[in-house]
């Protein structure tokens, strides 16, 4: 029988020989298309099943987890009685159920407890902590962190900054300059949160940037994290060779109203980068640093369009008062509509005598398109 | 003589239609791989990415959504209501009544408590005359700004008129009565603002079918896969377009259009390339290459950027008459963006643009139809001189249609391994059941449809825009006509 199947086999391989190639090509490409097209069914299939039995099987841990948790943190009969939390004890039967060995549960169990810290803290939130450390979930965090794949990496990151449980310099420092922006990213946040005396050290050694997205989330931690020690962040602004964190730090500068750090902001206004400038100027309005006014009255007409309308918004943030002359000059007599529109909202700004004055003024002497800029700039229903 | 001549225009054109077939194949093969690789990287960022780090940021750019209304009296106001429901701290809603004939001003100046001011800007695009501005008293519409304007007859002169008002660095394009998710900003301001090197210049998502989805008040209830014939193979053609080509084409940065439906554009490159062209069928994919020739021309190192979320709805055409107005004009759009930028051809000035997106829309996009169209003829004249060898024929047919059904099928596959919106494995079954018909009913019409625009727009024959007014969305739907969501040049 199987010298049959051969021969016959042999058979259709001469056959399939005699055949022009172009046809043989096809014939092949029918069976890899034809397999191909199977295959892709049956991960249609698996992958939409392996979803169900995930769900399936959260479904069933879930409630599990959440019993733990709730008995052994939330209703822990020693919270509120001002005993330190590490001196807490689990109910060591219930952590050493079996179903806590499985790598699928532990996961889920790790993405809980990060759940559950984010929305307590104080005691409980050291008791969540407690129970990962006592549940040695650390140690799968850790794992994770040996892996040579980055996402894993992150998740590990991730998971031992969102547990306050410390990495070591060594470990963290050479990822916040690694080449992948999301490791890289990740460590930097993770860096921040869990430093507890130079949170921003990174910055000394930072040589790749830090991206927009990226500015975001640290942003977001840093002025939302509490008990980190901010420092004065015009030490980058002169030091720092890398133009993201020093525009980084121009928004912390602003955020911060560190008054001292605006020498260190206007020696930005020599920087040769444009787009440099304009964030300095940024900075300075937001500051509201009239000792700057002068400087970028000076440096105005040898800007780029960009600078300019920045350094007439800073102007109007500023409103000293001291410029509605040179404010009135471009509203009057610049071509460019953005630096009109910009120089109105300046004078507007000013909300002074003086400057409802010239408003007046103003819309008696202009010609029409400008008389419409103010009563845009005017009203109060236009934000933007 | 005479046979010599026939043998060899026969040889010719079996050689090169054979060439031509292999590289498509290999393309389709291609983009499958990359556009695999790119979800994957995709979906391993997207696992840990926190998406309300955005939300109440001081850091988030503004983006400015611009949304064109023409005749929109039934569904505007909870179209507009969808549109303030966005998940960002930073935007504005511009709805530019293009010189409707019905009452959707005043509908909209009712709900919305609007009155009109005093609105400076400047004209940077050309566009129909503004006739009033207005603002709402209700600070809860603070956002909304809606622009009155005479009709310009093109959705890109309203939009050029919402870029001229519009007061941030980007904007969103897309149709008033697309469904847009809650996060749509904050998704497509990501790949702009993790780039490292590039300046992107815009970024979309993926469009679906609307037409059999629940939907209340503008906003999503439940997905499901499209119920009639027609608006289900537009869905698999989507689903092939956005998830296989344009993640495809993303992950080399050579994606070929920016949809109508939703994009997310770079303000001052779209402004300095001279913004939407209002004379073009095809307004989407031209302002991409005039975009493209500019930052090529200025020496700007910038990018396009796809994600593969579905984060825009939109009603297909469920009669075969809008159907074939649609694609005619979609065709009429091609044919017209080619002829005018044919200076990008294999210019090796204007990069992957010039040597691979441009190519690609020309040789596999343009003139493809015209190929299948000659081969239909060429195989009824062999046909009737009985040249044609049966048995090798029928293996090409198969050969070909295999070929389709895999690619087809790989891109239903990608779709599920992302995000997996339908809940249930009828509307799965329900598009792979497309995926064998497709070749025999929906593609012939696709041909023809394309055919019928080249001819009319080389014969400069008048295009009818049609009734482009709408019913709303039923639970029962009805044919409409669909926006400019062009998904044909993956």
């Amino acid at each position: 029988m199987w010298k049959d199947l051969v021969d016959l086999l042999f058979q259709a391989y001469e056959q399939f020989s005699l055949l022009p190639l172009f046809i043989e090509i096809a014939l092949a490409f029918i069976i890899i298309a034809i397999a191909a097209t199977i295959f892709a069914y049956g991960a249609i299939l698996y992958k939409r099943y392996r979803t169900y039995v995930h769900e399936k099987r959260v479904a069933f841990i879930s409630p599990i987890i959440e019993e733990l948790i709730t008995d052994q943190v939330l209703l822990n009969e020693n919270l509120g009685k001002d005993i330190p939390t590490e001196e807490i004890e689990f109910d060591k039967e219930a952590l050493s159920n079996k179903v806590y060995k499985k790598p699928f549960v532990r996961q889920i169990l790790i993405e809980t407890l990060i759940q559950y810290r984010k929305n307590f803290r104080g005691e409980v939130g050291e008791l969540l902590r407690k129970l990962y450390i006592d549940m040695d979930l650390q140690k799968d965090s850790f794992a994770k962190m040996k892996s040579m794949r980055w996402e894993r990496k992150i998740k590990a990151v991730v998971e031992l900054t969102q547990m306050d449980i410390s990495i070591s310099d060594v470990t963290i420092l050479p990822l916040t300059n690694s080449t992948n922006p999301s490791l890289r990213a990740a460590a930097r946040n993770a860096y921040i949160q869990l430093s507890k005396n130079e949170p921003f050290k990174f910055f000394d050694i930072a040589t790749e940037p830090l991206l927009p997205w990226d500015q975001l989330e640290m942003f977001k931690i840093i002025t939302t994290t509490k008990d980190i020690a901010i420092p004065n962040f015009s030490r980058w602004v002169s030091y720092s060779s890398n133009k993201s964190v020093v525009s980084f730090c121009l928004k912390l500068i602003a955020h911060y109203d560190q008054q001292s750090a605006i020498p260190a902001v206007m020696e930005l206004l020599n920087n040769k980068d444009h787009y440099f400038r304009a964030d300095a100027i940024i900075c300075l309005g937001k500051l509201s640093a009239e000792v700057a006014e002068e400087k970028m009255v000076r440096i105005y007409n040898h800007q780029p369009l960009n600078c300019q309308v920045e350094i007439l918004k800073a102007m109007g943030a500023i409103a000293s008062g001291k410029y509605l002359e040179f404010l009135k000059t471009e509203f009057l007599y610049s071509s460019n509509f953005d630096i009109r529109m910009n120089a109105a909202r300046a004078i507007i700004k000013h909300n002074t005598q003086n400057s409802r004055l010239l408003v007046e003024e103003l819309m008696e002497m202009t010609h029409e398109e400008n008389q419409l800029i103010i009563k845009h700039c005017l009203n109060p229903l236009i934000k933007y | 003589m005479g046979t010599t001549f026939i043998e060899y225009a026969s040889w010719f054109f079996e050689t090169t239609v054979f060439i031509y077939g292999v590289g498509l194949l290999l393309i389709y093969a291609i983009l499958a791989i990359l556009s695999f690789v790119n979800i994957r990287l995709f979906l391993r960022k997207e696992s840990y990415t926190d998406y309300k780090v955005i939300v109440g940021s001081p850091l988030a750019p503004g983006i400015s959504v611009i949304a064109p209304a023409f005749n929109e009296g039934l569904t505007i106001i909870s179209n507009i209501r969808s549109l303030l429901t966005f998940d960002y701290p930073n935007y504005e809603v511009i709805i530019i009544n293009d010189g409707s004939t019905d009452d959707t001003l005043q509908k909209v100046i009712d709900e919305f408590s609007l009155v009109q001011v005093d609105f400076a800007y400047d004209v940077k695009l050309s566009a129909k005359p503004v006739r009033g501005v207005y603002k709402s008293t209700d600070e809860a519409y603070a956002k909304l700004l809606v622009v009155d304007k005479e009709n310009g007859k093109a959705k890109a002169d309203a939009t050029n008129v919402g870029i001229n008002v519009s007061a941030f660095p980007y904007f969103l394009c897309t149709d008033v009565d697309c469904i847009l998710h809650t996060q749509t900003l904050q998704m497509l301001i990501k790949p702009i603002m993790e780039e490292e090197k590039k300046r992107v210049m815009a970024t979309g998502a993926t469009l679906r079918m609307a037409n059999s989805c629940e939907v209340d008040e503008g906003v999503l209830i439940t997905i499901k896969a499209p119920r009639p014939l027609l608006a289900r193979f537009q869905e698999l053609e989507y689903i092939r377009s956005f998830v296989l080509g344009k993640m495809g084409w993303s992950y080399i940065n050579a994606v070929p259009n920016v949809s109508g439906g939703l994009g997310l554009f770079d303000k001052e490159i779209a402004v300095k390339s001279g913004g939407y062209d209002p004379a073009s069928f095809g307004e989407d994919m031209e302002l991409r290459m005039r975009m493209s020739r500019y930052v090529y021309d200025n020496k700007i190192d910038a990018s396009v950027r796809y994600i593969p979320n579905t984060l825009c709805w939109t009603e297909g055409p469920t009669s075969v008459k809008i159907f074939m107005r649609q694609r005619t004009r979609w065709a009429r759009g091609l044919l017209q963006l080619m002829l005018a930028h044919k200076k990008m051809l294999f210019n090796p000035a204007y990069g992957r643009v010039g040597l691979v997106v441009f190519p690609y829309n020309f040789f596999f996009e343009l003139l493809a139809p015209v190929i299948e169209f000659l081969g239909i003829i060429y195989y009824i004249f062999l046909i009737y001189f009985g040249l044609v060898n049966w048995p090798y024929a029928i293996i090409l047919l198969i050969f070909v249609y295999t070929y389709s059904v895999m690619i087809s099928t790989l891109s239903v596959l990608w779709d599920q391994l992302t995000f997996q919106y339908y809940r249930t494995w009828k509307d799965v079954a329900r598009i792979a059941a497309m995926v064998f018909i497709e070749m025999l009913i929906y593609h012939p019409l696709i041909v023809v449809f394309s055919i019928r625009g080249y001819y009319f727009q080389l014969t400069n024959r008048k295009h009818s825009w049609g009734n482009m007014q709408r019913a709303g969305f039923k639970k029962k739907a009805d044919d409409k006509v669909p926006k400019n969501t062009n998904p044909a040049a993956t």
